[in-house]
């Protein structure tokens, strides 16, 4: 993770569900309502890049060392129904919907606060679902092999197409890797056999 | 609801849509204009909140003006990350076109010409003051890359480093005469 990836700053703009815990005068701008005073408990959808910090850093106050600007809550797209329809069934759920950088969302929450049960059902769904994609890769790379570069050759061919359609940014990625990986190896293989 | 950050939100995202494409998108002046505007914003808040303070602020005393300051700071340093990364973007897709033998020329023609089939929309675009896709700067980079690359190529002059990496198929390569050579007599007569 780089300063400079681009998908790493996209991830850090999803907003996350946080809890001020403070009144803060000159932040009634982050509610919607400019001029005002922030009050404590005031529920406000920060971006994460803006969150972590707020909620990590201690306000040094000398009667609670432990206390810090915000509380966060898991965002909307780690919610408990989608958790659980993904121990359920990992294929039917589209991740893409929820957020198109699920797993780096997730992990990055993950770092904030500890949540062994969610961890272990997204290494599932990761190790399901990665299989799933492997599968769809390589059908799609044994057909023509058309040059569709780029975005566009997700949702070719029929069955599998809602699902590559919910893959999140870093399965897609995995996906064109696998499908180019495909491709190229039968090329070659062609190749040998024509010489 | 506009917040410190959407701007350079938007640059990501067009950078993000760079990367997949083939040539270079036109820069987005207004944009990083308005972003650094909102840096110089933040910056000017920030002076004027610890002014009455005298260099001697304490974050326990005045938790609220403290948080406040973070944000501040914070969107700041989210501005710089997003101008930066967009940058970088181009910066490294202007490389690999040096690479692959564009010249500034093409470059720089690539909105009016070059970029006619993906988009509809003939005719003189939008491009208010220039037809360039760079910005001034980048074409200054361009060219000084390329200038890089050339004096690089020139330790290895029998080696043509941006040459294609294909073997050729045929026995027989096409040689364009350089030199008047008079009567040549190959190996087959």
């Amino acid at each position: 993770m780089s300063y400079y990836d681009i998908d790493s700053i996209l991830t850090d703009a999803e907003k996350i569900p946080c809890t001020f815990q403070l009144d803060v005068p000159e932040l009634g701008y982050l509610d919607n309502s400019p001029g005002q005073t922030l009050k404590a408990g005031a529920r406000v959808a920060l971006p994460l890049w803006l969150a972590e910090l707020l909620a990590i850093t201690s306000t040094g106050s000398s009667d609670d060392q432990n206390k810090s600007y915000v509380a966060f809550d898991l965002p909307h797209a780690l919610r408990n129904d989608v958790v659980q329809a993904l121990k359920a069934e990992p294929l039917a759920v589209p991740l893409r919907d929820q957020s198109a950088h699920f797993y780096s969302l997730a992990t990055h929450m993950m770092d904030l606060s500890e949540e062994p049960e969610l961890s272990a059902t997204l290494r599932k769904t990761f190790v399901r679902r990665a299989a799933e994609i492997a599968l769809h890769a390589r059908k799609l790379g044994g057909g023509t092999g058309k040059g569709d570069e780029g975005g566009s050759n997700l949702g070719v061919g029929g069955a599998g197409e809602e699902f590559l359609r919910g893959l999140d940014e870093w399965e897609r990625r995995l996906f064109r890797k696998a499908h180019d990986g495909t491709r190229a190896g039968k090329e070659w293989m062609e190749k040998i056999k024509k010489n | 609801m506009p917040m410190y950050g959407d701007l350079g939100n938007k640059l990501v995202q067009n950078a993000k849509r760079t990367q997949n494409l083939a040539h270079l998108p036109p820069y987005q002046t207004e944009l990083v204009r308005s972003v650094a505007r909102e840096v110089r914003d933040l910056d000017r808040d920030v002076a004027s909140l610890l002014e009455p303070f005298q260099e001697s602020f304490d974050p326990a005393a005045d938790q609220a003006t403290a948080c406040t300051l973070l944000v501040n700071h914070m969107s700041m340093r989210r501005n710089k990350r997003c101008l930066l990364a967009y940058h970088r973007t181009r910066t490294d897709k202007l490389e690999e076109l040096v690479w692959n033998g564009s010249d500034l020329l093409d470059l720089a023609g690539q909105q009016t010409g070059g970029a006619g089939p993906t988009n509809g929309m003939n005719g003189p675009t939008d491009s208010s003051s220039s037809s360039s896709s760079l910005s001034p700067q980048e074409e200054d980079y361009v060219r000084q890359y390329g200038d890089l690359l050339a004096a690089y190529k020139g330790h290895w002059t029998d080696i043509d480093l941006t040459g294609s990496l294909e073997p050729p198929r045929d026995l027989f390569i096409d040689v364009r005469v350089l030199k008047d050579a008079g009567e040549i007599q190959t190996e087959y007569g």
